[in-house]
């Protein structure tokens, strides 16, 4: 049992897990025919289906109920604030589960050339009463009985005195922005915190002039729209609540990792030892001082933003991109890649942290201007 | 409703849900109701409620039962029935008379209504008249008619309203008067049935049994749901206190004590075998009771238990296990756990002691605070206010002794063995354990503190003065040192204790180890240096706290002789190590490479000698180690503390407080007490290098002492939650507590007894007069007290302030020369004795420290009056007190103070009072009641002076104030001014007050 513990423990560390997750990430939502053909051979279409969610239900149900026997565990998921975050896991999975295991019926049923369920209801028309007020009603009804149970069950989790001298170790965000707190982690505070909050607004507003694909469009499919929902996902379950997950349950004392089954140690100290790109490329590769020119300084930095962000565009509308170029325009192709390469910079900055501790690509401390 | 064609859904399914989920629903609204309804505190009301009504029905039997044998009772009983006959017989016609009474009541009603009546319209007519008046208004004919009229009906009425009223009044007085008798004994029944009544009244309200019908019927639906929001019998008690607060940071809030709720018997005698919670609070006389010290009304229960005042369950209230064993029961039987979320968790009972110091820091001796007190005393010995600040004891000396010229008094090797294990010389010293403690006595760091005491004990010697000493003059005896230590007063605040005993530490305890446990000297120092120390400690140490006895060389020689006459071998056996040039080098380098870059280090260490090794090293170490903060050293003067501050270490929270690997639960309690038991626990598994360990010495505390110092330390908090409840910072209250301080410091409580403390040389005394006076043991014990120093109380009255002064500069006068035992001399600053001066008037109510002049002249025939009251024949004051050279005819234990310092010593007024009633200025005094303060007049002999007691009294006084001058001037005629009228001064304090310290 506790070789287990620590085996989960160890596969949790981000490295592995994010690592984990992205390799199997698309071959579950494959973004492409070729990874779907995969996807269908490996059957892993069968997850969206009643049997595969049962299963995934009861997978996740065992590991709680496992996890739980271990005080460690058992001390953080039970905390009051923790409790409604461990019931949202559930409902993502099975929000998740439910509209894919419709989109995956509807692409049987498209296959077969009958047309969407959605098709079918869209046909029918349902009345007021009792089909929408009754079903309100005990939705309403079940809502208020289970905001109540909670009420009695659990208590509000207040805390003493607010005290400026005491600040609890961890400081933790709400739950909701446990996402940015952990990309605190690995970006300046400016990009965390104002530019991404920004592009993630933008990227929402933008979404209906950049999809122009009507495919999908009042109906759950799957197959149609392979690409949009891949991508969606990535971000959504990998770079949201992947990270909100992690800063909740798995971000102890001091900021630090502590696996699922570790105690939480106020002592715990990982080295920091991360370096600047500069550095990195002056200092370890060439042998030489910084440059006292800032922008000689940072100009490897510069140069690879620069060339992130203008000539990557360039050559994926050349090789990969070459359809949603076609389909969408100079322009939308634009800003659909300028937004999607600022969101794939979350992984990749993850990774250079990672593999080669890199704390800024751009560091001109200064100006308080880092990247 | 049926089923729909169009419905998209099965309704009977819909119905079946709806109806389950609407079951839920009302379920879970139900449990919300449940849960809000039933709390603990409601049970335990219920359950004290049934337990208040037997103890009501107890009482009230039990006083029925001794009504009914009350004669007294039973007769007044008889005396009220007769009585009523009686009345019957004579009074009856005022019966008759009723109606006549009724129908003055009757027109005294109407006639009182007509006359208000008219009375309101006059009023109204008087408005316009006026009116009328001031506008010369053209009905101002008719407005004065109208007036006129209404005034005189008024003035009719109100005659007949006051007609009416004298009757009715004087026939009521008749028929009151007929029956007065019977009204008197009624009253005297009811004031012998009082105590009844008032349980009667009691068990009306609680009992359901005694109750009225419609008050059963609203005590069985009061406490319902719901209705339950008028007036339950179950509701939530609490204490609001105005003037104490909770701090909750940013604001300070009203403390509220809701305690009593559940606590219900807490200030009620009767429940003192009850179970918790509704036990009685112990020592009702100096907590909760109204006329107490701290009733509950004004202090509430968290002032002093701490906890969550607010709280009314067993946990939300962070109650805290006092054993393992109490918080294994509480676990069971409340589903007890700690609240974490509250800063200040209720004390375990046996630290509730520690609230005292809030209040009471000022106090020299919080009374009733055994354990606080032997905590602080415990800290001022121990000396933790030489390493950490604490306020209380700011100008409190160092602890240590001198070491500025530490080389006249010990040699190199003693200081070695000394520093390394202090207990191996003297078992119960109060230089604690620097080294082989649990952080570093693994062997390496065994061999490095070997030279770092080399190197301490080498910048000690090089760093000391040079200090002459004389040889001794003359031959000592060990027999007669022996029994000068033993008389003298040296027991006082020395101990000769060879071996250790489990005596429990008290603050007497502590007060007879004031001085070093003299054991074992030889090994320590020389003849001379103990010669020359008793001589005169302060040529050796100008600030020591050792006084001078006032020695002579003969007296010195033998207590020499007798102190020198142990070594301890197995301390001389001890084997110094020689110095290790490796490890030195390593200790040096250490401290070279904090200030300059390993390079130049090192080029350091290769140029210094291996002495200017050690002395570099030395220095460096005594700074680590603070040698300093107790010990006077060359070169540390202005040096700071090194410890954390500890004034407000009661309120520091937990998370501040390092428990490292250590798992123990992280209560402040915990660890408080793992620190003063191994200092050095928190360093337990961790990599440290040697400078960077914990270096707090080990005081070796029992767990007894570990646990009188945690509850001092709790104590020490921030106060301005209480600041209105704490003695205010008036300069009387400064002078107290900065005398108290002196008085602590210097140990005279050891010797006298000072606000009824102290006094614990009196076993020492009554073992000398055993062995060396040979008394037996019955009288020993009979004598110790009048063979000790003096009871203090009540001088501040009774000395003059120029003899006080004088006495504490010099006391070379022997007032009670029948006691070998002898008040040393001090080197006061002028400062202390003003400061002891003006303590002890302040504590005996002196408000003026000089008084008007007295005439003490006496006449001829006061003389012979005086003499004879003197005599034998009636007061024979010889018989206890001396006078000159004239020893008392009584026995020991009731010689009394030698009268012919009266006239330097006392004050005239204060022997007046003193003569005329001793016991009332000095309870428990040997002195006899001559004059009977019940019977004055007739106390005194009638043949002297015509019996006129105050004269007596008067020119005793004066015949006393005139036995130190060998012919006294006698005056043919007494001229006496009297003293002029006392006139209130504004400003009462004519010294300046020790200054204090604003906050």
């Amino acid at each position: 049992m506790e070789q287990i513990k620590d085996f989960i423990n160890i596969i949790s560390a981000p490295q592995i897990s994010f690592t984990a997750i992205i390799l199997l990430f698309f071959f579950i939502f494959p973004p492409n025919d070729l990874f779907y053909k995969i996807h269908r051979g490996l059957r892993i279409h069968k997850l969206w289906t009643k049997g595969g969610g049962i299963t995934i239900f009861s997978f996740l149900t065992i590991f709680f109920i496992f996890g739980i026997t271990d005080q460690n565990f058992r001390m953080i998921v039970t905390k009051p604030d923790n409790v409604p975050i461990v019931a949202l896991l559930y409902l993502v999975v099975f929000f998740l589960w439910f509209s894919l295991k419709q989109a995956y019926d509807n692409d049987k049923r498209i296959d077969e050339g009958k047309g969407p369920n959605e098709a079918e209801d869209a046909k029918q028309k349902v009345l007021v009463w009792p089909d929408l007020v009754y079903i309100e009603l005990i939705a309403m009804v079940s809502v208020a009985a289970l905001l109540l149970v909670w009420a009695v069950a659990l208590g509000a989790p207040l805390e003493e005195p607010a005290n400026p001298t005491v600040s609890p170790n961890p400081s933790k965000a709400p739950w909701y922005f446990l996402g940015l707190q952990e990309m605190l982690v690995y970006f300046d505070p400016w990009i965390a915190g104002v530019l991404f909050p920004t592009v993630i607004m933008l990227g929402f507003i933008s979404i209906p002039f950049l999809d122009n694909n009507r495919k999908g469009s009042g109906y759950f499919t799957f197959k149609e729209r392979k690409m949009a929902i891949s991508i969606f996902l990535f971000f959504w379950l990998v770079l949201w609540i992947f990270l909100i997950t992690t800063g909740t349950f798995l971000r102890g004392p001091n900021w630090n990792f502590f696996g699922p089954f570790e105690y939480w140690d106020k002592h715990k100290l990982v080295a920091l030892t991360n370096v600047n790109l500069s550095e990195l490329f002056y200092m370890v590769w060439q042998n030489k001082q910084l440059p006292s020119n800032i922008l000689l300084r940072e100009m490897p930095g510069f140069l690879l933003v620069g060339a992130y962000l203008g000539l990557l565009p360039l050559i994926l509308a050349k090789t990969l991109f070459k359809k949603v170029y076609e389909r969408l325009g100079p322009i939308r192709y634009s800003v659909f890649i300028i937004f999607l390469l600022i969101a794939i910079s979350l992984p990749i900055k993850m990774y250079l942290r990672w593999g080669f501790n890199i704390k800024y690509l751009v560091s001109i401390p200064e100006f308080f201007f880092n990247i | 409703m049926g089923n729909l064609p169009e419905s998209h859904y099965k309704l009977d399914k819909l119905h079946m849900i709806f109806a389950l989920l609407a079951l839920v629903l009302l379920g879970s609204l139900g449990g919300l109701f449940m849960k809000d309804y039933s709390r603990d505190w409601k049970d335990y009301q219920k359950r004290f409620r049934v337990m208040e009504i037997e103890k009501a029905r107890v009482k009230q039997d039990a006083e029925s039962i001794t009504l009914n044998e009350d004669t007294a009772y039973q007769d007044l009983l008889k005396s009220i029935e007769e009585s009523k006959k009686t009345i019957e017989a004579n009074c009856s016609h005022f019966e008759t008379n009723n109606e006549k009474l009724t129908n003055f009541q009757t027109k005294y009603d109407i006639e009182n209504q007509k006359y208000k009546q008219t009375k309101a319209d006059l009023d109204a007519t008087r408005f316009l008249l006026e009116e009328s008046k001031s506008h010369h208004d053209s009905d101002l004919q008719i407005n004065q008619q109208t007036f006129d009229t209404l005034n005189e009906q008024t003035n009719a009425l109100a005659l007949s309203v006051e007609n009416l009223d004298t009757q009715i009044k004087n026939e009521e007085a008749q028929y009151k008067a007929c029956k007065a008798e019977l009204t008197e004994l009624e009253r005297n029944a009811r004031s012998i049935m009082g105590t009844q009544n008032v349980i009667q009244r009691k068990l009306d309200r609680i009992d359901p049994n005694e109750m009225s019908l419609a008050n059963q019927l609203a005590n069985l639906i009061r406490d319902l749901p719901i209705i339950d929001l008028s007036n339950p019998n179950n509701k939530i008690q609490q204490i609001v206190l105005k003037d104490i607060t909770d701090d909750v940071i940013f604001t300070q809030i009203p403390k509220v004590d809701r305690c009593i709720t559940c606590h219900l018997g807490i200030t009620n005698k009767d429940y003192e075998d009850a179970p918790q919670p509704f036990k009685t609070h112990p020592n009702l006389d100096l907590f909760m009771a109204n006329d107490s010290a701290h009733p509950i009304e004004e202090f509430g229960c968290t002032i002093c238990h701490q906890g969550r005042g607010r709280g009314t369950s067993f946990n939300s209230t962070a109650h805290t296990p006092q054993t393992p064993q109490q918080k294994r029961e509480w676990e069971e039987n409340y589903n007890w756990e700690r609240m974490h979320h509250w800063d200040k968790p209720m004390f375990p009972v046996k630290y509730s002691q520690a609230s005292c110091f809030k209040c009471h820091s000022g106090e020299a001796n919080i009374a009733g605070a055994e354990k606080l007190n032997t905590g602080l005393k415990i800290i001022e010995k121990a000396g933790c206010y030489n390493c950490h600040e604490i306020d209380k004891y700011t100008e409190w000396p160092k602890s240590g002794p001198d070491l500025t010229k530490i080389k006249s008094k010990i040699s190199k090797e003693f200081a070695y063995k000394w520093i390394k294990d202090p207990t191996s010389f003297r078992h119960n010293t109060w230089m604690p354990s620097y080294f082989n403690q649990s952080n570093n006595d693994d062997d390496v760091s065994k061999k490095r503190s070997e030279q770092e005491i080399l190197a301490m004990t080498h910048f000690l010697f090089a760093q000391s003065e040079d200090y002459s000493l004389e040889k001794v003059k003359k031959k000592g005896k060990f027999e007669n040192g022996e029994k000068l230590v033993a008389s003298i007063g040296c027991l006082a605040c020395h101990e000769v204790k060879p071996q250790a005993d489990e005596a429990l530490t008290s603050v007497d305890s502590l007060r007879r180890q004031h001085g070093p446990n003299l054991i074992g000297l030889a090994s320590k120092t020389s003849k001379e240096w103990i010669f020359d120390w008793i001589k005169n400690p302060t040529r050796y140490h100008p600030e020591t706290r050792m006084p001078n006895l006032r020695l002579s060389d003969q007296e010195a020689a033998d207590i020499v002789a007798y102190l020198t006459q142990e070594r301890n071998t197995e301390f001389d056996n001890q084997v110094v190590p020689g110095m290790d040039p490796i490890i030195l080098d390593d200790i040096a380098l250490n401290f070279l490479t904090r200030v300059n870059t390993k390079e130049q280090a090192n080029d350091k260490l290769v140029s210094m000698t291996s002495d200017q090794k050690l002395f570099f090293s030395g220095e460096k170490l005594i700074s680590q180690y603070g040698c300093y903060a107790c010990h006077n050293i060359k070169g540390f003067e202005d040096a700071k503390k090194i410890g954390t501050e500890l004034t407000e270490e009661g309120d520091k929270s937990v998370n501040k407080l390092d428990f490292g690997y250590i798992h123990k639960e992280h209560t402040k309690i915990a660890w408080f007490e793992e620190k003063l038991k191994d200092p050095r626990i928190f360093d337990k598994h961790k990599e440290k290098a040697p400078g960077d360990k914990l270096i707090m010495p080990n005081f070796n505390l029992s767990q007894e002492e570990v646990e009188s110092v945690t509850t001092a330390i709790l104590g020490f908090v921030n106060t301005k939650t209480v600041a209105k409840k704490s003695k205010a910072r008036t300069p009387e209250n400064l002078f107290q507590e900065k005398g108290a301080d002196l008085i602590k410091q210097l140990n005279c409580q050891s010797c006298h007894i000072i606000e009824g403390e102290g006094r614990t040389i009196a076993p020492s005394i009554e073992e000398w007069l055993v062995k060396y006076e040979k008394e037996t043991e019955a009288d020993a014990a009979k004598y110790k007290d009048n063979m000790s120093p003096p009871d203090l109380h009540g001088i501040g009255k009774k000395l003059n302030t120029e003899f006080l002064f004088n006495f504490l500069h010099s006391p070379d006068q022997t007032i009670r020369p029948w006691l070998s035992v002898r008040m040393p001399s001090y080197t006061f600053n002028v400062d202390h004795l003003n400061m002891l001066i003006q303590y002890f008037q302040t504590i005996d109510g002196e408000t003026r420290p000089y008084r008007d002049q007295v005439n003490t002249d006496l006449t001829k025939k006061e003389y012979t009056a005086a003499e004879n009251l003197f005599s034998v024949e009636n007061l024979d004051c010889q018989k206890c007190h001396v006078v000159g050279s004239k020893n008392p005819s009584g026995t020991k234990d009731t010689w009394a103070p030698d009268l012919s310092f009266a006239q330097q010593r006392l004050k005239p007024e204060w022997v007046i009072e003193w003569i005329k009633n001793p016991t009332s200025l000095m309870p428990g005094t040997k002195m006899p009641t001559f004059f009977d303060p019940d019977d004055f007049e007739n106390s005194g002999p009638e043949t002297i002076l015509d019996g006129n007691e105050n004269e007596q009294i008067r020119v005793l006084r004066n015949y006393l104030m005139s036995l130190a001058d060998k012919k006294p001037d006698l005056k043919e005629k007494k001229k006496q001014t009297p003293p002029p009228p006392v006139v209130p001064i504004a400003v009462p304090i004519v010294v300046e007050p020790p200054t204090e310290q604003q906050p």
